[in-house]
């Protein structure tokens, strides 16, 4: 084996505290980034959670409409145009809206209306813990996420509380659908829904459009577009990139928490370069005496990069120690971190990244050494 | 004795700028053989260093050329010189200039390991010429464990093991007492004996002199004597 690793793990571990420093720092920093970046990840899904979950071929929305949770009304004619082109099967009325839940102890709280029946081509509540898909349509049942309990200081089925002064009752929890709003989503029957929203029988918020198997979305898109005069019809994907770019783009949301991230990664940058830098220093004399008994420039950049890379590969392995725990602990709260094996892979390589920029000061100190300096020590 | 592997001719060179700009070397002349150690004195800035600098491809010339092993190294690249130096020269450094977290076979490895030669033919060679330094049971021990002359004996070791056709050594007894200075300079004569290996010692030790087959003095950038001590194959004198 070439001695350039050896020589670079040595110059790194002969200085312990130094060492435990630089992995400290690129730790914390990739934490950080972790972070935000899951966060960022987290935010994104959460945006599309309720068009990712809709079993839609299509969704014909309102028109301008930039989100989910932007909803305005369509008009029940718009859904039997729709029907009237060959290969749309249905066409199924959603109705979603703000409201205000009161528990029993009279505190209130925002939420945002589902209006679903249970069926399969619709949109339903998933992840069901507690009840039956079917309860819904028994008046006055609606379901809640675990996640919201506190918020909504309901902790099972069965409990009581007012939606618009209405009464309620929970007979179904799910587990995970979460909404990145402060608001919980809490699904009731489209009847319901309607009289909590103030939605006339004869309008819906959206529709979602099932297909005849065999067509082709993109041509029945089209064929709708130029039927439907006031309203907007979107393939989910088409539906979900508005979303996002409403939310994470419009809002400065995503850019807030990206922006997080290209700050820890230049702080872990610095951190690095300094301590690399600093550890040149130390070895100067070293990497002129390599210089002086001819080594290639290469073999001394080698040197260096390599100790770049065990400082990242250890920093990493700490920011991903963390960074799971951050994971698990956030898991069940309402905006849980979310790192998949493509942002673990990610983060490996911008440490990676990282590191290695961090070294060019230190390459750029060591090769301006004058060999000379040997003979004057 | 053999042919040269070594040679400066009329070299110059100023140091420093603007006032404090000064002429180090005027015009020197040397050649150094295989077969021979030759010892490089004089007092302090008389320019031994800065020769021997110039010698081993880390300094440029004002003027004049150098030329190793029959190469000059006028107009070469950084690179280019650092492949001279590891192709054709070893050092020996006062200050031994070790690498203390290496062990010794790995000090002298890491001459061969900048030439990309594989890790069990650097680690063979490393074995022989610990052998020839008398260090063989010290392949283990790391710099700090070993005393100043072992040090410089690993250092020796280190210059020799690439088979440089020329050793430069820069004051190697300096810092050691008279016994260990005795058994390095033991080490380089031997050395010094293969015909295809010269060795440049500068020192200013009188006590090394009886190693010599010839000794070169200067002083104000000036070679004002080329001799060989009586005893010697033959005796020449150059004022």
């Amino acid at each position: 084996m070439s001695l350039a690793p050896k020589l670079a793990f040595r110059n790194l571990f002969q200085d312990r505290l130094r060492l435990i420093a630089t992995v400290v720092g690129i730790g914390f920093s990739m934490v950080l980034v972790t972070i935000q970046m899951g966060l960022y990840v987290s935010f994104e899904k959460m945006v599309t959670v309720m068009i990712d979950h809709a079993s839609a071929d299509l969704w014909i929305v309102p028109r301008g409409s930039k989100s989910f949770e932007d909803p305005s009304l369509l008009d029940e004619q718009e859904r039997f145009r729709a029907l009237s082109i060959s290969g749309v099967l249905e066409a199924v009325p959603l109705v979603v809206g703000f409201a205000r839940w009161r528990a029993p102890s009279g505190a209130t709280s925002p939420i945002f209306i589902v209006g679903a029946d249970g069926r399969e081509d619709g949109l339903k509540p998933w992840n069901l813990v507690e009840g039956n898909f079917e309860s819904l349509a028994i008046p006055g049942a609606v379901a809640i996420d675990q996640s919201y309990f506190d918020r909504l200081e309901t902790s099972r089925i069965g409990e009581s509380a007012e939606i618009n002064d209405r009464r309620v009752e929970v007979l179904e929890t799910t587990r995970g659908i979460r909404s990145f709003t402060t608001m919980p989503y809490v699904f009731v029957s489209p009847d319901l829904a309607r009289s909590l929203t103030d939605t006339p029988p004869n309008k819906a918020s959206y529709f979602i459009v099932h297909l005849a198997p065999g067509v082709n979305a993109a041509d029945i898109r089209d064929q709708l577009r130029a039927r439907l005069v006031n309203a907007d019809v979107l393939t989910p994907d088409e539906f979900g990139r508005r979303s996002k770019k409403f939310w994470v783009s419009g809002t400065g949301a995503g850019a807030a928490l990206l922006m997080g991230s290209v700050l820890a990664l230049i702080v872990g940058t610095v951190i690095v370069a300094q301590t690399l830098y600093s550890s040149t220093k130390d070895h100067l004399h070293e990497f002129a005496t390599l210089r002086a008994i001819g080594s290639p420039g290469g073999y001394i950049i080698k040197v260096i990069i390599i100790q770049a890379l065990i400082s990242a590969v250890i920093g990493f392995c700490l920011a991903a120690g963390i960074g799971w725990t951050v994971v698990w602990a956030t898991a069940e709260t309402a905006l849980p971190v979310i790192m998949t094996p493509a942002i673990t892979l990610i983060l490996l390589l911008l440490t990676i990244l990282m590191s290695v920029l961090s070294a060019i000061l230190a390459i750029m100190k060591v090769m301006r050494i004058d060999p000379v300096m040997v003979f004057t020590r | 004795m053999t042919g040269t592997v070594l040679e400066a001719i009329d070299i110059g060179k100023y140091l420093g700028i603007g006032a404090g700009k000064f002429q180090a070397l005027n015009a020197v002349n040397l050649a150094i053989a295989g077969g021979e150690l030759t010892l490089l004195m004089g007092p302090s800035g008389s320019g031994k260093t800065t020769l021997l600098s110039i010698l081993g491809c880390m300094l440029t010339p004002s003027s004049g050329a150098v030329r190793i092993h029959g190469l000059s190294t006028a107009g070469r690249k950084p690179e280019e010189l650092a492949k001279l130096r590891r192709d054709h020269i070893g050092f020996v450094f006062q200050s031994y200039h070790l690498f203390p977290t290496l062990t010794v076979i790995d000090n002298v490895r890491i001459a061969l390991d900048i030439r990309g030669e594989s890790s069990e033919q650097s680690t063979k060679k490393a074995t022989e010429v610990l052998a020839i330094v008398g260090l063989a049971n010290k392949t283990g021990s790391y710099p700090r464990e070993l005393s100043g002359g072992e040090q410089q004996r690993v250092a020796i070791a280190r210059a020799i093991v690439g088979d440089p056709s020329v050793i430069l050594a820069d004051e190697p007894t300096a810092a050691l007492d008279a016994e260990n200075g005795r058994a390095v300079m033991s080490v380089l004569a031997q050395i010094a004996k293969d015909p295809a290996r010269g060795v440049l010692v500068v020192t200013h030790d009188p006590r090394i002199v009886e190693f010599a087959d010839r000794i070169v003095s200067i002083e104000d950038g000036c070679i004002i004597s080329d001799s060989r001590p009586v005893g010697s194959e033959d005796v020449a004198l150059q004022a």
